[in-house]
C-alpha cells in the first residue's frame, strides 16, 4: 500500500533554509520539494522498518524537533490527499488507512474548498484547454474576455463554485468530473481529481545534488609545494573525470588544506570559463598557492569545484583562433604568481579631469562588437575637437619633481638632474589648469597648471605646477 | 665542390630544423603573415606589416614617436579584433590617451611592471624589473592566441638591457616561431630581434601650431624611420607624421 508523508513548515516556526529536505531525506530518497516551505516524499518502505503510520509521524516530528522546525506533517495514500491535510490542519494527521480506493477521499472530504488554493500546479492548468463552449446565461465561461492569470482563472472557478452552494471538498468530489470539465475544461478536472485525492501526475522525486569533491588524508604531513603538487594532480586527475562524465565544468575550485597547526588553509578560485582540464586546474590550484601558501605541513587536502554545464564551443575556420579560457586562465595566473595580483587585467579610463588617473579591470575576452570601441572613439573624437594630436605620453606615475625657472609665470629653464637632461626650453604652450576632488578636503586634492615644453635636448615633456605647494613635475614624456 | 659541401651543410641544418636562417629558405617560403602598423608607408616598407611569428624591434629616444606608433599598431590590431598582450616594464602605458587614439582598451592585457623610473633605481631593482617583464613576455608568447605581444623597455636605459644574455632573446624568437602573434619590443636601443624580424628605428622633432604662447599646441611629431631587416639588402628610410 503506498504511503506518502506531506512535511509542512507551520508559519510560526523561524525559517531554516533546507532543513525540511534534509529531514525528508533522511527518511526516504524519494522527495518531491516545493519550495523551501513543504516537502513531499514517499514513506512506503518505512512501514516495514518503523510499522504503523503513527509511529513514522512521530519519528518525522522527533527529526523535525531535533532541526528547531515545528511543522506540520499528514501521512495518506496519495500525494495529494496528505498535501491537502499537511496544508489545512496543525499538528500530524493520519489519513484513513482502509483498503478502500476512497479511503482519502473521506478523509479530506471535510476540509473546506478553498485549500484547493494551495494545490501546486492547479493553477498552471486553468491555462490549457478552456472550453470553447458557447456560453449560456448564467454559466461561467473561461473562453470569454482576455486571457486572466494562472491564479486569478483558479480563484475565479473557486468562486464560482462557492456561489454554487459548495463548501467542501466532498462537495466538489460528488459533482460530474465530465461536467466540470464542459464547464472550466482541464482545471475542472484537476479540481476534481484534487478533491478526491487523487494524483493528477506521480511523485517527481528531485534529485540530489552531486558534489564534486576530492579529499586526501595524508600519512605524512606535507610541508613544500613541489611534494603537494603530486597529490593536487591525482586529486584533479579523478575531478576531472568525474566532471566529464557528469558533462560539467569548475567555475569556482575551493581548496581545503587542513594544516598540523588543527587550522584550515582555504583559497577560493573564481574561474572565468567552466572548465574540467585536469592539468589546468592543478596548475590554477598550485599557482595560487605559490602566491598563498600554507602557513605550516599539510595533513588533508579537499578540493571541491562549484559546477556549470560544459561549454560547447564551435571553432571557426576564418577568424584568428583567441587563446581558450583555459590558455588564458593559466596565462594569468601565472603572470600574477609573477608580476602580482594587481598588475594584470585589462587597463580601464576613468571618469575624471584629473588626466593622470587610470584604472584596472578584469581581462575577459570579449567577442568582435563588443567592448570599449564607442569609448574609445568618444575620446578620439573629443580629443580632435580639442586640437590635439593622437600623440601618445608615456606617463610618470612617481612625477619627477624638478627646478624650473619662470619668466612671467612661463617655464624657460629646467635644471638637469640625474636621469634627466634638462635645459633651455625651446617651446612652451600652456597651461591647461584642473583642479578637482578640493570638496573632499583630502590629500587626493589636486590643483595644478600643466605645460607642454620641448626642451633643448629634443624631448617633448608635460611639465606641471602644483598651484598649491608651487613645486613643478615633469609627469610624461610625448613619445 | 664548394656547392656540393653548402648543399649538405643545408641538408645538415635542415635535418636539425635549424634552416630557418638559410637565404634559400626565405627564398622558397610563401609570403609571410604580417600585422598592418596602421601607417602605410611603414607597412609598405616592412613588405605588408609586421611579420608574425617573429620578432621585431622599435627603437628610439625619448620623444621619438615610438610610443606612437605601437599605439598605431596595437589600435590596427583590436579593430581586426585581435586581442594584443602589453608588458609595460616601467609602467608607463597611459590608457586614456591610448583610448583616444582609438585602442580598444578591452582586448589588451596589461602586464604592469612596478611603478619605478629606472634612473634612479638600483641596478639590482632594475634588473629584477627587467627579468620579470621578459618572463612575462615570454609566457604571453608562448601562450599563443595574441595578435600582438609587445615587450615595452623603452624606460630602461640601453646599457642594462646589453647585460641580457643574447640566448634570452633567441630562446624568446624560438618560442615564437611559427605562431600567429607579432613579437614587438620597444626600447632605447636594438636588443635582439629574431632572424626574420625588422629593427624600426624613429628619430623625431615636434611639431607645433600657433606663433603666440596662448594659441600654441603640440599638434604631432614629424618622424624619421629607418628600417633594417635581414631580408632587405638596404636600409629602407622614410617620414611619417603622427
Amino acid at each position: 500500500m503506498p504511503l506518502f508523508c506531506c512535511l509542512v513548515r507551520d508559519p510560526a516556526s523561524p525559517s531554516a533554509p533546507g532543513a525540511l529536505e534534509a529531514i525528508a531525506r533522511a527518511c526516504s530518497p524519494r522527495v518531491e520539494l516545493h519550495g523551501a516551505a513543504a516537502v513531499v516524499f514517499d514513506v512506503d518502505g518505512l512501514t516495514r522498518v518503523r510499522g504503523e503510520p503513527a509511529k513514522i509521524a512521530a519519528e518525522v516530528r522527533r527529526l523535525a524537533a531535533n532541526h528547531g522546525l515545528t511543522v506540520r506533517l499528514a501521512l495518506a495514500k496519495t500525494a495529494m490527499a496528505a498535501w491537502l491535510l499537511a496544508h489545512a490542519q496543525p499538528g500530524s494527521t493520519i489519513a484513513a488507512m482502509g483498503m478502500a480506493p476512497d479511503a482519502d477521499a473521506a478523509t479530506i472530504g471535510t476540509l473546506p474548498i478553498h485549500v484547493l488554493d494551495a494545490v501546486p500546479g492547479l493553477a498552471e492548468a486553468g491555462t490549457v484547454g478552456p472550453s470553447r463552449r458557447r456560453p449560456r446565461r448564467g454559466h461561467f465561461h473561461m473562453a470569454s474576455g482576455p486571457p486572466a492569470s494562472p491564479a486569478r482563472a483558479l480563484a475565479g472557478v473557486l468562486a464560482t463554485l462557492e456561489r454554487w452552494g459548495l463548501r467542501t471538498l466532498s462537495d466538489v468530489a460528488r459533482l460530474s468530473r465530465a461536467e466540470l470539465h464542459t464547464r472550466f475544461g482541464d482545471l475542472g478536472v484537476r479540481l476534481h481529481q484534487a478533491a478526491c485525492g487523487e494524483d493528477a501526475i506521480p511523485l517527481v522525486p528531485a534529485d540530489v545534488a552531486p558534489r564534486f569533491v576530492e579529499r586526501l588524508e595524508l600519512e605524512w604531513p606535507i610541508e613544500g609545494l613541489e611534494p603537494l603538487s603530486f597529490v593536487l594532480a591525482r586529486l584533479s586527475d579523478a575531478l576531472s573525470a568525474a566532471l566529464a562524465r557528469a558533462d560539467r565544468g569548475a567555475i569556482v575550485v575551493t581548496t581545503r588544506l587542513a594544516l598540523v597547526t588543527r587550522a584550515c588553509h582555504e583559497r577560493r578560485l573564481e574561474l572565468p570559463a567552466p572548465m574540467r582540464d585536469a592539468r589546468v586546474l592543478r596548475t590554477l590550484i598550485l599557482l595560487d598557492l605559490e602566491a598563498h601558501p600554507p602557513a605550516a605541513g599539510i595533513d588533508v587536502v579537499e578540493i571541491e569545484c562549484d559546477v556549470a554545464p560544459g561549454r560547447i564551443v564551435q571553432g571557426s575556420l576564418l577568424a584568428r583562433a583567441w587563446p581558450s579560457p583555459e590558455t588564458l586562465s593559466t596565462l594569468v595566473a601565472r603572470l600574477s604568481a609573477l608580476m602580482g595580483e594587481t598588475r594584470i587585467g585589462a587597463p580601464l579610463c576613468v571618469d575624471t579631469h584629473d588626466e593622470r588617473r587610470c584604472a584596472m579591470g578584469t581581462f575577459k575576452i570579449l567577442e568582435k562588437g563588443e567592448g570599449q570601441r564607442a569609448e574609445g572613439r568618444g575620446h578620439r573624437e573629443s580629443s580632435k575637437a580639442e586640437g590635439r594630436s593622437g600623440l601618445s605620453i608615456r606617463r610618470f606615475r612617481h612625477p619627477l619633481a624638478v627646478r624650473v625657472t619662470a619668466e612671467r609665470g612661463v617655464p624657460v629653464r629646467v635644471e638637469r638632474r640625474a636621469g634627466f637632461g634638462g635645459g633651455r626650453v625651446a617651446r612652451v604652450a600652456g597651461p591647461w589648469r584642473t583642479s578637482g576632488h578640493w570638496w573632499m578636503g583630502d590629500e587626493s586634492a589636486w590643483d595644478r597648471e600643466a605645460w607642454d615644453v620641448t626642451l633643448a635636448d629634443g624631448g617633448t615633456y608635460r611639465l606641471a605646477r602644483d598651484r598649491r605647494s608651487t613645486q613643478w613635475h615633469i609627469e610624461g614624456v610625448f613619445d | 665542390m664548394g656547392s656540393a659541401v653548402v648543399r649538405q651543410l643545408e641538408s645538415l641544418l635542415r635535418t636539425r630544423h635549424l634552416d630557418s636562417t638559410l637565404a634559400k629558405a626565405w627564398l622558397d617560403a610563401p609570403s609571410p603573415a604580417v600585422a598592418t602598423t596602421g601607417q602605410i608607408s611603414l607597412d609598405r616598407a616592412l613588405g605588408g606589416g609586421w611579420r608574425r611569428g617573429e620578432i621585431s624591434e622599435l627603437v628610439g629616444a625619448r620623444s621619438s614617436g615610438r610610443t606612437s606608433l605601437l599605439v598605431t599598431t596595437l589600435s590596427a590590431a583590436t579593430d581586426r579584433g585581435d586581442i594584443v598582450g602589453l608588458v609595460d616594464a616601467c609602467d608607463c602605458f597611459d590608457p586614456a590617451g591610448a583610448a583616444a587614439c582609438g585602442l580598444d582598451l578591452s582586448r589588451v592585457l596589461w602586464i604592469r611592471g612596478p611603478s619605478v623610473t629606472a634612473e634612479f633605481c638600483g641596478r639590482p631593482l632594475i634588473e629584477t624589473v627587467v627579468r620579470r617583464a621578459i618572463r612575462a613576455f615570454d609566457l604571453l608568447l608562448r601562450a599563443g592566441g595574441f595578435g600582438i605581444a609587445v615587450l615595452d623597455v623603452a624606460d630602461v636605459p640601453a646599457r642594462w638591457l646589453r647585460s641580457v644574455p643574447m640566448t634570452t632573446w633567441l630562446r624568446m624568437a624560438h618560442a615564437n616561431e611559427g605562431r600567429d602573434t607579432v613579437g614587438l619590443m620597444l626600447g632605447e636601443a636594438p636588443m635582439g630581434r629574431s632572424a626574420r624580424g625588422a629593427t624600426v628605428r624613429v628619430q623625431a622633432t615636434s611639431r607645433w601650431t600657433g606663433s603666440d604662447i596662448r594659441q600654441r599646441c603640440l599638434s604631432g611629431l614629424d618622424v624619421r624611420v629607418n628600417v633594417a631587416s635581414a631580408t632587405r639588402l638596404a636600409d629602407h628610410e622614410l617620414q611619417l607624421t603622427l
